[in-house]
């Protein structure tokens, strides 16, 4: 009897091994564990084995049951995997071929940078502001120092709507919109377009720009230059070199523009900075005292430095954009570059 | 403005400091050198040539073959130019040469005859007739027998002059001259400024008696005149030329010259008049009378009036003041007595004028930035020492000053030292801010620890308060202090809690929802053409016709602020297309201006919208209305669709989306065909709109979510015909009202039209979904819900269930 089992045992593992499919499987498990199987026969004749020696067959018989129904089924996984990868080998794709589906579009590189520079300037403490660009000479021009006739009403040609009203000629409008407004200590930065009326190859009447404005007890020059430096670091990576020039801003004084390493050759010298491997960032200075007083500010008590961005030519040179008219051209070919 | 480099060295001593190295420090100290040019840079490898021999070319009957001597060798030349004699001297220029017209120089074969170089005409070096006599011929520039063979050209004709040209910014009109500038560098280097002369020789006699002067308007603070007698107009000495060529200044004649050499030098205009023509012998200054007309040098005549100053005589206007002078008393070859004008006007009065007639001259320019009252002092007498130089006149005893202010004294300003280094956030020693300030001219000593007296030079009226000190000595003590400077960022600064405008933050999810679907975000200006509204077939009686005019647009397709987006959009789109470029979906964040009342009085409203526009094959209604629905779905706005009136829109294939409180914050729809037609675009264009500043008013969206039901949802589909006016909407909420409680979605999955279910017929399918919350509903209930809704269409719209 023990051999028997031992037998059945051996022939059916054999079998198992050497099946091919599912289907003949299945007639393995009939031909032994079915109600007519060889170890079901077996054990039907159970009965007939000596009270003695059942408990050991019993126990024998049970150990071949689960060793054919262990094999059986890990057969079973074995074929059923085989299936899956032969089923999946038919699925296969040509992973090349195209994606379906919605493309994404893009922003626009002016925003991408003012998004940036504006999460810079939200991180150190400024508030965003926005305003008119419709604007009244008063807070374009005479607010900021520059009356009527004043000669620096020459660095900026106007377009005029009024006598008294213009389309705004720079962002510097807010400074003073801030100063009326805000409670010292306070920065502001504002964002917005600006109109001048003039247009050549490299001047567009309509461009952007980013006033920055800090009104603080004891602020001066050496403060604007570590925040400038700070933000050139944030935008453009810590190796950043910067170069000051004297200038001059009826609203601040002193009054600097800052040179940064250029971005479109990385310092190395190119077409748009002329060679010298610096390209214009900022225009800066230290708040007049005069303009201070004119928006209702104590500048014995309070100073203050504004800073501004060229964001067209920041943006250019941010993405090696080729010409400055690609900006306002909107050509898909030249979009599509900035997905 | 220009200047040149030996001029500047006749005020401070160049020795030693090379042309480059003064244009890189004035630009690091405040004056910005836009260019420097070097005047002989197409002059090298040009001599002055001896012409020995000419003799045919024995091969070609227009060519000659020369000797020349240039000095250091004999050179063979050959050229066909008719002008040239043995014993001539020529410009020569030989290998290596790279002329001003593009023309290089090697030596050459002509049919078997080596040619050596080249001889120049004037034009070929540069120079017209007006420069140097002979330069303007039709052939070689002859030189005077004087030259010596072999000096190069360039120092032959005083062309060795280096030019700058100085971006001079407005609050410096002192440095609109050589002197101001020489002044600049030698703060810079340390260098002494040497004093220029002005004595001069006079001949007798009395100016008073000659000519008087009457300033009748408060628009001139200063007059000074000066009266020449037996005047010689010559051409001017060639150094006295190269001066003026180099700053890109004609000359003339002596006389003239002299006016314009005191320009750029003392940077005071001056003006010479003929005696003969001022009647009365006399000089008024005051402003032009209504119907006074003047024929000025420039050819025009200008029709004056109260707001123009003119110099007339006791008849006539004569000159507009500080601008141009009139041909009735022009420097004529016949003159021979002269008035010197030398005077201050307002600066507001020239800029008045100059924008009047569009006319800038060199001498109004130099009004408008303010010539200061001290000027006229030195600048009439270093004049006067000209004309003694130049031999060109006699100048009668007296000067003529008429001056209606206070001269010669500067305000002392009290500065403090600390208040200037607090400004600078920088220590800088007390020694070496003396040093620069006095450097300046700005006459500076301590008072007790702190206070510094200050006394500016009397040219510097920009100079008035510490911030102004402090840029001074920062200039000139040098920027790069700042690079190496240790400290914190916010040292100083008080911690605030940075924000952004909320506007701006809705506008960046829209764009990013936008992206996501495809869009590209385009930049359009937001002037435009005045046309925009005629082509949008914006009604006459519209609002947004309410147009802002520019009142001086640079063009007209820039000449109304926009009151409509879609212009933009669909330009865009139109410039695509012509490039060939396809599957086009755009947007846009921007503002339109609508006026309260024209002209406008008070600032207009600025509204901040969002445009968005699709050019693609395919695309509908539908999913531009999905795009919206993304967009809207964060915020808080509930709204409901309703057909829209937007003249360039589609009237049935357009919504306006409309607010609980009525308010219109959007429209989107198909273009108008008239309108593409305008445009010049042949595909449909789908176009939308929101009101940002609406949007952005509206609280933040609150997310508050309920329970999940525990029983399961059933799923009943109808189908019913009804009539093609009854909407979809329509049905929804009557479905969605008949099912009462149990009531848990519908969505339209079908529509069908055909000939069996009659013309105007339509079948709308739907799937509705039912739910409770309290329990799992039977097959029974349903049907008796869907029974009734079933009714409920019938009754309603007299629509038939239709079996599917």
């Amino acid at each position: 009897m023990k051999k028997k089992l031992e037998q059945i045992k051996e022939n059916a593992l054999k079998e198992i091994n050497a099946l091919g499919g599912l289907k003949e499987l299945d007639e393995v498990r009939v031909k032994y564990l079915g109600k007519t199987g060889e170890l079901t026969t077996i054990l039907r004749g159970m009965k007939d084995v000596p009270a003695e020696d059942r408990r050991e067959i019993g126990s024998l018989a049970n150990t071949v049951r689960e060793s054919i129904e262990t094999a059986l089924s890990n057969k079973w996984a074995d074929l059923e995997n085989a299936q899956l990868l032969a089923d999946m080998e038919k699925e296969k794709v040509d992973i090349t071929l195209p994606s379906t589906g919605t493309k994404k579009g893009s922003l626009h590189p002016l925003t991408r940078f003012n998004n940036k520079f504006m999460e810079i300037c939200v991180e150190m403490g400024f508030t965003v502001i926005q305003g008119p660009e419709v604007e009244t000479d008063y807070y374009n021009f005479e607010a900021l120092n520059v009356p009527k006739n004043h000669p620096a009403r020459d660095m900026q040609d106007s377009f005029y709507i009024t006598d008294n009203i213009l389309m705004r000629t720079q962002t510097s409008n807010m400074q003073i919109r801030a100063m009326e407004k805000m409670k010292p200590p306070f920065k502001v930065v504002c964002p917005g377009r600006v109109y001048r009326n003039d247009s050549d190859s490299s001047h567009s009447p309509i461009f952007n720009q980013f006033e920055a404005l800090v009104i603080d007890e004891n602020i001066g020059l050496k403060d604007l230059m570590f925040m400038i430096k700070e933000i050139l670091k944030k935008l453009y990576g810590e190796d950043i070199k910067i170069r000051v020039r004297p200038s001059y801003f009826p609203f601040t004084e002193p009054s600097i523009e800052i040179d940064a390493t250029c971005q479109m050759c990385q310092g190395k010298g190119c077409n748009l900075c002329k060679g010298t491997g610096f390209s214009e960032f900022f225009a800066a200075g230290v708040v007049n005292p005069k303009v201070l007083e004119m928006s209702g500010i104590d500048s014995k008590k309070y100073s203050g430095f504004a800073f501004g961005p060229g964001i067209d030519r920041s943006v250019m040179v941010t993405n090696k954009i080729p010409n400055i008219k690609y900006l306002f051209r909107n050509d898909m070919r030249f979009l599509k570059q900035m997905r | 403005m220009k200047v040149t480099y030996n001029w500047l060295n006749d005020f401070v001593d160049l020795k030693g400091i090379s042309p480059e190295e003064v244009a890189k420090k004035l630009t690091v100290c405040g004056l910005e050198v836009e260019d420097v040019i070097y005047m002989n840079k197409h002059l090298h490898d040009v001599y002055v040539g001896h012409i020995d021999k000419i003799e045919k070319h024995p091969e070609a009957d227009r060519l000659f073959i020369c000797q020349v001597d240039v000095g250091f060798k004999k050179v063979q030349i050959i050229t066909s130019a008719t002008n040239v004699f043995e014993g001539a001297n020529v410009p020569v220029s030989l290998d290596g040469a790279d002329l001003a017209n593009g023309v290089k120089i090697k030596p050459t074969n002509f049919r078997g005859v080596q040619s050596d170089g080249m001889f120049c005409s004037g034009e070929e070096l540069g120079i017209d007739e007006n420069y140097f006599e002979g330069a303007g011929v039709n052939g070689i520039l002859i030189l005077p027998s004087s030259f010596k063979a072999g000096e190069k050209i360039e120092d032959a004709l005083l062309l060795n002059d280096v030019v700058y040209d100085i971006n001079v910014t407005p609050n410096r009109p002192d440095c609109n001259s050589v002197v101001g500038i020489a002044h600049e560098i030698c703060a810079i280097f340390g260098l002494p400024f040497k004093d220029f002369d002005v004595s001069y020789k006079t001949v007798g006699g009395n100016v008073n008696n000659f000519v008087s002067v009457d300033v009748q308007t408060k628009n001139c603070p200063r007059y000074m005149a000066a009266y020449i007698k037996n005047i010689k107009l010559e051409r001017s000495p060639l150094w006295l030329r190269s001066r003026l060529f180099g700053v890109d200044i004609k000359t003339i004649n002596t006389m003239v010259d002299i006016t314009n050499y005191i320009l750029i030098e003392q940077g005071q205009p001056m003006h010479a008049f003929d005696y003969r023509y001022l009647d009365g012998k006399k000089i008024v200054v005051r402003q032009a009378r209504k119907g006074e007309k003047l024929s000025v040098l420039n050819g025009n005549t200008y029709e004056l009036d109260e707001d123009v100053m003119v110099i007339a005589d006791e008849n006539k206007p004569v000159v507009i003041a500080g601008t141009i002078g009139g041909v009735n008393s022009a420097i004529a070859d016949d003159t021979t007595e002269t008035v010197f004008e030398c005077a201050v006007f307002d600066l507001k009065s020239v800029r008045l004028t100059a924008k009047k007639f569009g006319l800038r001259t060199d001498s109004s320019a130099r009004y408008e930035k303010g010539v200061n009252i001290n000027s006229p002092t030195l600048a009439l007498r270093r004049a006067l020492h000209l004309v003694n130089q130049l031999h060109c006149g006699e100048i009668v005893d007296g000067i003529i000053d008429k001056c209606s202010k206070r001269l010669g004294e500067s305000e002392i300003l009290n500065i403090s030292y600390s208040k200037v280094c607090k400004i600078l956030g920088v220590d800088i020693p007390k020694e070496k801010m003396l040093q620069i300030l006095n450097g300046l001219g700005i006459v500076t000593s301590f008072k007790g620890e702190d206070i510094l007296v200050c006394k500016p030079p009397i040219l510097r009226e920009d100079i008035k308060n510490a911030n102004d000190i402090a840029e001074e000595v920062i200039r000139i003590y040098g920027y790069d202090v700042y690079n190496d400077m240790k400290g914190g960022l916010f040292e100083n600064c008080t911690t605030t809690i940075g924000q952004f405008e909320p506007r701006l933050v809705m506008e960046n999810n829209f764009k990013n929802v936008l992206v996501d679907a495809g869009f590209y975000e385009t930049l359009n200006y937001s002037l435009y053409t005045a046309s925009a509204c005629d082509k949008l077939l914006i009604p006459e009686n519209d609002e947004r016709r309410k147009v802002i005019k520019i009142a001086n647009p640079i063009s007209e397709d820039m000449s109304t602020v926009r009151t409509v987006m879609a212009h933009a959009l669909l330009l865009d789109i139109a410039y695509n297309l012509s490039v060939g470029n396809k599957d086009l979906r755009f947007f846009e964040t921007g503002r339109v201006y609508l006026p309260k009342e024209l002209p406008l009085k008070e600032l207009p409203v600025e509204n901040n919208r969002l445009s968005f526009a699709v050019c693609e094959q395919g695309y509908d209604f539908f999913q531009l209305k999905s795009v919206v629905e993304n967009l809207l779905i964060g915020t808080s706005l509930s709204y409901s669709l309703k057909r829209s009136t937007q003249p360039y829109l589609h009237s049935g294939v357009s919504a306006d989306i409309v607010a609980e409180d009525g308010k219109i914050v959007g429209h989107f729809g198909k273009i108008h065909k008239t309108v593409l037609k305008n445009y010049g675009i042949s595909q449909d264009v789908y176009y939308g709109e929101l009101d940002s500043d609406y949007l952005a008013s509206l609280p933040e969206k609150v997310y508050a979510t309920k329970e999940i039901s525990k029983f399961p949802a059933v799923e009943r589909d109808i189908a019913v015909v009804v009539d093609e006016k009854i909407d979809n909407e329509t049905l929804m909420s009557a479905i969605k009202s008949a099912c009462g409680k149990i009531f848990y979605d519908v969505q339209l999955f079908d529509v069908y039209r055909s000939e069996f279910l009659g013309a105007d017929k339509k079948s709308m399918a739907y799937k509705i979904v039912f739910m409770s919350e309290e329990k799992t509903l039977t097959g029974d209930e349903i049907t008796a819900q869907v029974n009734k809704v079933v009714r409920t269409l019938e009754y309603k719209f007299g629509a038939k269930l239709r079996e599917i």
